[in-house]
């Protein structure tokens, strides 16, 4: 588990950071959009929501504008996808592209005008999570990342790394195990207790084949919360101060 | 780019459930439009035209693709006549190129008459010219569907013992 600390470029070795990942949308330029993008990933469970509202908290204290997006929480696709994963008629491609329009609808409608405006983005969950998912169900991993190319590449993505051991104790004592987030649709396991780990297995190796590609910040999310929210705001901090001194200077005291 | 997404969700289900399943069992599919609509309907939306593409590599190229092609006046004239009214993102209203929507039509239909045009070497579409009668139309497509269809083979079908 490392935590690669490197405040001092601006791209943090992440050359396409506030880019396009591919061909990106042609008719939305966004060069120089004074917003910062920050992704958080990890698997269900591991915490996500939590430290995003208290880096929220933090941000908003210091003085940042912040939104927060969430993945399938577009209000074009919610209702839609909802109603496509009760009716079982999904297969992975159509699950991969009503993702995909859900996330393009989000990308246009909220990301980048936040970013245009200058505010801070807090993604819970961003294309890892679809990359990883369709990834698992065996979509070809070329053409994700070609369909993916619209998206915008995260300035940080802090990657909460946890293993299935400590995965399942936590989602027990919280909600409980669901149908999607133990992959029961791949017919892993009968039971659902074993289709959980199976799929959650495959997963966690999934994001991690991803950390070098996508630079990945791997935060070992099985500490305590405090201390994961510790390790955030500093790397936050170490790449946000720098680069807010010349357009904000109001901002410091 | 949603528009473009959510075309090809709705693609990629047809596929799955009502084009590839017939494939596999030996029958003739009829698509009225394809990806190739997608790729001039979705360029001439401002969408990158290799990322079009690159999204319906998972659809399967067709054994036959025919091109109806019409000057941009037959067009107006034969939608007009028959329902009088154009639909909005059939005429590109949501690019607000005009507000009129008989001008919005000529001009964003236009530019999909230009992209087809393009795809028509890309992809060997074969053009036929939709100004003519039906039945000339007809008689045309049925050559070249012949081509690609045994029609002698296609009749012993129905005459297998079951």
């Amino acid at each position: 588990m490392t935590s690669p600390s490197d405040p001092a470029g601006g791209l943090n070795g992440n050359g396409l950071a506030g880019r396009y990942y591919g061909r990106g949308i042609p008719y939305l330029p966004i060069d120089g959009y004074p917003g910062k993008l920050i992704a958080i990933e990890g698997t269900d469970g591991v915490g996500r929501s939590t430290q995003i509202q208290l880096l929220r908290e933090w941000l908003e204290v210091k003085g940042y504008g912040v939104i927060e997006t969430g993945w399938t929480r577009s209000p074009l696709m919610q209702p839609t996808i909802e109603l496509a994963k009760s009716s079982n008629t999904l297969n992975k491609l159509t699950f991969v592209l009503l993702y995909a329009t859900d996330f393009a609808d989000r990308l246009e409608k909220e990301i980048i005008p936040a970013l245009k405006a200058g505010f801070v983005v807090l993604s819970d969950r961003y294309i890892f999570t679809a990359l990883a998912r369709a990834g698992v169900r065996g979509v070809d991993r070329q053409w994700l990342r070609n369909v993916y190319g619209f998206a915008i590449a995260p300035h940080l993505v802090f990657y909460l790394n946890v293993d299935v051991k400590t995965l399942i104790g936590r989602v027990l004592e919280s909600r409980g195990m669901d149908f999607w987030e133990s992959g029961m649709d791949l017919k892993l396991g009968d039971e659902i207790y074993d289709s959980f780990r199976a799929y959650q297995v495959k997963l966690l190796r999934e994001y991690q084949s991803m950390a070098d590609e996508f630079n990945f910040r791997v935060v070992d999310a099985r500490r305590p919360i405090d201390r994961i929210q510790d390790e955030l705001r500093r790397q936050v901090a170490a790449f946000l101060e720098p680069a807010e001194r010349p357009s904000e200077p109001a901002l410091i005291r | 780019m949603t528009f473009s997404l959510l075309h090809a969700t709705d693609f990629a289900d047809r596929l799955l459930y009502k084009i590839v399943p017939p494939l596999k069992a030996g029958m003739i599919v009829l698509a009225d439009r394809y990806a190739y609509t997608a790729f001039a309907r979705d360029a001439t939306r401002g969408v990158d035209r290799q990322w079009v593409r690159e999204l319906y590599s998972f659809a399967v190229r067709p054994d036959l693709a025919l091109y109806f092609r019409v000057p941009i006046d037959v067009s107006v004239d034969r939608l007009l006549a028959r329902r009088m009214k154009l639909k909005f993102y059939e005429a590109g209203m949501d690019l607000g190129w005009s507000t009129n929507p008989v001008e919005s039509f000529r001009m964003f239909q236009g530019k999909v008459l230009d992209e087809y045009d393009q795809l028509v070497d890309e992809f060997g579409l074969e053009v036929v010219d939709a100004k003519g009668s039906i039945t000339e139309q007809q008689r045309y497509v049925r050559t070249l569907v012949a081509q690609h269809v045994r029609m002698s083979r296609m009749e012993t079908v129905d005459d297998e013992p079951v």
